[in-house]
């Protein structure tokens, strides 16, 4: 079965498609990403942005505060630059130095206050922070790109756009961390504050100061060189530079320990899915930016070029389906039938790759702005699964026939089924992936083993009276707890459970990063591992002074600018 | 880190006690709920580490156990000669109350009653009371009133949260009369929240210990798994 219709009548993707790890890491960016609904934010409510301090010497190391403003606070992003060896630059937890360090304050610091994040942003993990702090981050340069933009910006050019392209960013982050992380402020601080609301909103603001901070860095740099010779990067170069990131598997963890949330953000862009593929005759103007968007996406995916083999050749197939896509709808003008936009995505989904799948599902979104963005605001969730102690065995085990069978058939005998497991190493808490063959912990394992406990819940339940409380139960079986509160969960939020076994020996983490990532709004996902990507944030998006620009919203496939004329 | 009288978030309790729990074998979801139950005694003032070190202590001693078994229709007893764990009886008291049960509860023989307490709080229980007389022969009433209210009724010098070894009573509230010698500390567990989130959670020396039982769920790491346990590799100049 593949439809499921919700409480409204519409057509929904069924749970057990759409929460397939092959799938999750098919997704792409939306409208509904995180990304593009805090830029529509700030252009609305008209945020105003400043450089408040800029104290770096001619390399650009010092210190730096950057403010967003927007109509009720303001939130300052701090941040320490440095000279790091070469041989210490690493994406990873374990890093112990970086080029850059940030943290994102809770309206504008004092001087006492910069003064006590000097002595503990710059350290990371092994700082000490307090309410007043929201995000902690930190980034490294690009190398090459850095430095070629600095010494051409100095010399009067623009950069050379081949290379700014094929890395896309001055500088990626390597961690940003929110909630509470570190003696920061938690999440509940935020929950009355209408900007910071949606998920990662606060955490994707800081990312933005980064970037815009970033480009003011490498023009300042510039600048204290050349002198009057040095020039800025043009505004549609400077559009271009997103922020990078390095994402390993911190992420995962936090998808699965989140079911509430995470069947709160696929439900918010199933059900826009289902609402578009519900119009009989589209507008006009969408069925235009429809194809804009297509024509946009077509460019962007051709520009988009990794070096891991699998996804190289996924991309390479989605340019095929992409053109095929677009000669099917010309050729049977299927804009002007009704329903085109469910035609549409059944022609893809009988036809083409999950990649394809997931992209015209972002293209669909695209031009229904009205129709949808209302569902942003349902994307998050202040409170987890609860346990329903009343809830009889019968249903309990009718829950896990219903929404479980996915985990029920898997043959936890086999070796495969449980070749992996999760856990945090005591270097600085980094989460790792370790093989039971060959790693040690396997005692330690994180508890994100849901299929599992699922499967053994299952035949747990097998010998029970029916009628039994599942409290009762879970006194007796304390084991089964944290399960059971989930299946409870999951009965009523049924796309909070990814429905794969994450420990079987052909799981790919990458699939869970590129989940969130899109949700994240990220793009040019650039894998470098099964265990870790590297992606683009914000590319495209407009720079504070262009937060009013009347194309503010159209950057969701940015594609390679073109140096003006002289 | 520095583990004593640092601040710390309500998350990062979320974090380490949950993980505290697991380093003393306790399954995940009384885990879970445990570190909720501190993070309701965080937002009333209370140092989480204090509250709770005895209850990890004793299930990591074996001085008490998770088995629980109704001994009637509405008592619960250890099923071995132990404590009975606190982690397990704060969620048999959960349970029991958010069944809406009229009857009464009682629990015996818990290591740290006030445990129980602080999970009936974090499920927002009302208009429920907590009687318990402890092994050092204090005794204590607590009612959980409306909107998040709550206060305790006790004449005994010792510090509630450190009472040990309790027989405890649940039951609806009912109007009590007090005696005019005894202390009434009330609480707001609203305002608490609002003021904790401002200015971070004190933990004191017992921390460290909590610290210990956390940093059990820590694999060592070696060579091969700093290496390919995250995939990524060890320098980017790229």
């Amino acid at each position: 079965m593949t439809i499921n219709v919700n409480s409204n009548g519409l057509i929904l993707r069924n749970p057990s498609k759409v929460m397939r790890l092959d799938r999750m890491g098919s997704s792409f960016q939306t409208r509904l990403s995180f990304m593009r609904t805090l830029i529509r934010r700030m252009s609305t409510y008209k945020w105003r942005f400043e450089r408040l301090r800029s104290d770096i010497n001619s390399e650009g190391y010092g210190v730096s505060v950057y403010a967003a403003h927007t109509p009720e606070r303001t939130y300052s992003l701090v941040a320490f630059t440095q000279s790091i060896p070469n041989d210490m630059r690493t994406d990873r937890v374990i890093a112990e130095v970086w080029d850059a360090t940030f943290s994102l304050y809770d309206g504008v610091p004092s001087t006492e206050d910069i003064e006590y994040l000097s002595k503990n942003t710059p350290k990371q993990e092994a700082g000490r922070f307090r309410p007043s702090e929201l995000v902690l981050a930190r980034a490294n340069k690009s190398v090459r790109l850095f430095e070629h933009i600095a010494s051409s910006l100095s010399n009067g050019e623009q950069p050379d756009i081949d290379l700014l392209a094929s890395v896309g960013y001055l500088m990626r982050t390597t961690a940003v961390y929110g909630s509470g992380k570190f003696g920061c402020a938690d999440r509940a601080k935020l929950h009355d504050r209408e900007e910071c609301k949606v998920s990662f909103h606060i955490e994707l603001l800081a990312v933005y100061l980064i970037r815009w901070f970033t480009i003011d860095l490498v023009e300042t740099i510039a600048q204290k060189r050349g002198g009057k010779k040095a020039v800025k990067l043009e505004h549609n170069i400077s559009k271009f530079i997103g922020v990078g990131n390095s994402t390993g598997l911190g992420m995962a963890p936090f998808l699965l320990k989140h079911p509430v949330l995470i069947h709160n953000w696929v439900s918010a862009k199933e059900t826009s899915l289902g609402r578009i593929r519900s119009i009989k005759r589209p507008a006009d103007y969408s069925t235009e930016i429809f194809f804009q968007s297509l024509k946009q996406a077509s460019q962007h995916i051709k520009e988009w070029n990794v070096e891991d083999k699998e996804q190289a050749l996924r991309i390479e197939r989605l340019r095929v389906e992409v053109d095929k896509l677009e000669d099917w709808c010309v050729n049977n003008d299927i804009l002007k039938n009704i329903y085109p936009w469910d035609s549409i995505y059944k022609f893809v989904e009988d036809n083409f790759s999950n990649e394809c799948q997931e992209l015209i599902v972002s293209l669909l979104l695209e031009p229904h702005g009205e129709l949808i963005d209302d569902l942003a605001d349902t994307m998050f969730a202040t409170d987890g699964p609860v346990f329903d102690s009343k809830m009889q065995l019968k249903e309990l085990t009718n829950i896990l026939n219903e929404h479980y069978s996915w985990a029920t058939k898997i043959d936890f005998s086999s070796a495969e089924s449980q070749h992996h497991f999760w856990y945090y190493s005591e270097d600085k808490l980094e989460p790792r992936f370790g093989s039971i063959e060959t790693d040690d912990g396997v005692e330690q394992e994180m508890p994100l083993a849901i299929a599992r406990e699922i499967s053994e819940l299952h035949n747990k339940l097998e010998t029970f009276s029916k009628t039994m409380c599942t409290g009762e139960f879970a006194m007796r079986y304390p084991q089964f707890r944290h399960i059971i509160r989930r299946a409870q969960n999951t009965a009523v939020r049924p796309y909070a459970e990814v429905q794969d076994n994450l420990l079987s020996k052909s799981m790919r983490p990458l699939d869970l990063l590129r989940f969130k990532l899109a949700f994240f709004g990220a793009s040019k996902f650039d894998p470098k591992s099964d265990l870790w990507t590297r992606i683009s944030m914000y590319q495209g998006a407009p720079l504070p002074k262009n937060l009013n620009d009347i194309d503010h919203d159209d950057w969701a496939f940015p594609i390679k600018p073109i140096k003006e004329m002289r | 880190m520095n583990r004593e009288f640092i601040r710390i978030s309500l998350n990062e309790i979320l974090f380490y006690f949950t993980r505290a729990g697991f380093g003393v074998n306790a399954p995940i979801g009384l885990s879970e709920d445990f570190a909720r139950s501190n993070v309701w005694l965080a937002e009333n003032g209370f140092d989480p580490s204090s509250c709770s070190y005895f209850a990890l202590d004793c299930l990591d001693n074996s001085k008490s156990s998770l088995i629980a078994k109704f001994s009637d229709s509405n008592t619960i007893v250890c099923g071995n000669k132990k404590y009975l764990s606190a982690f397990q009886a704060s969620v048999v008291a959960a349970d029991w109350v958010s069944t809406n049960s009229k009857d009464g509860l009682n629990i015996i023989n818990v290591d740290s009653p006030f445990l129980v307490l602080a999970q009936l709080g974090a499920i927002l229980a009302e208009n429920w009371q907590i009687e318990w007389s402890d092994d050092e022969g204090d005794e204590y009433l607590v009612k959980l009133n409306k909107n998040e209210k709550w206060e305790i009724v006790s004449n005994s010098v010792s510090q509630i949260e450190h009472s040990k070894g309790a027989n405890i009573s649940i039951r609806k509230s009912i109007h009590t009369d007090i005696d005019n010698d005894v202390t009434i500390n009330k609480f707001d567990t609203k305002c608490g929240r609002k003021n904790i989130l401002q200015t971070g959670v004190e933990v004191k020396d017992r921390w460290g210990l909590v610290y210990e039982y956390f940093s059990r769920c820590l694999v060592k790491s070696n060579t091969r798994s700093r290496e390919s346990g995250a995939g990524a590799g060890l320098v980017d100049n790229d």
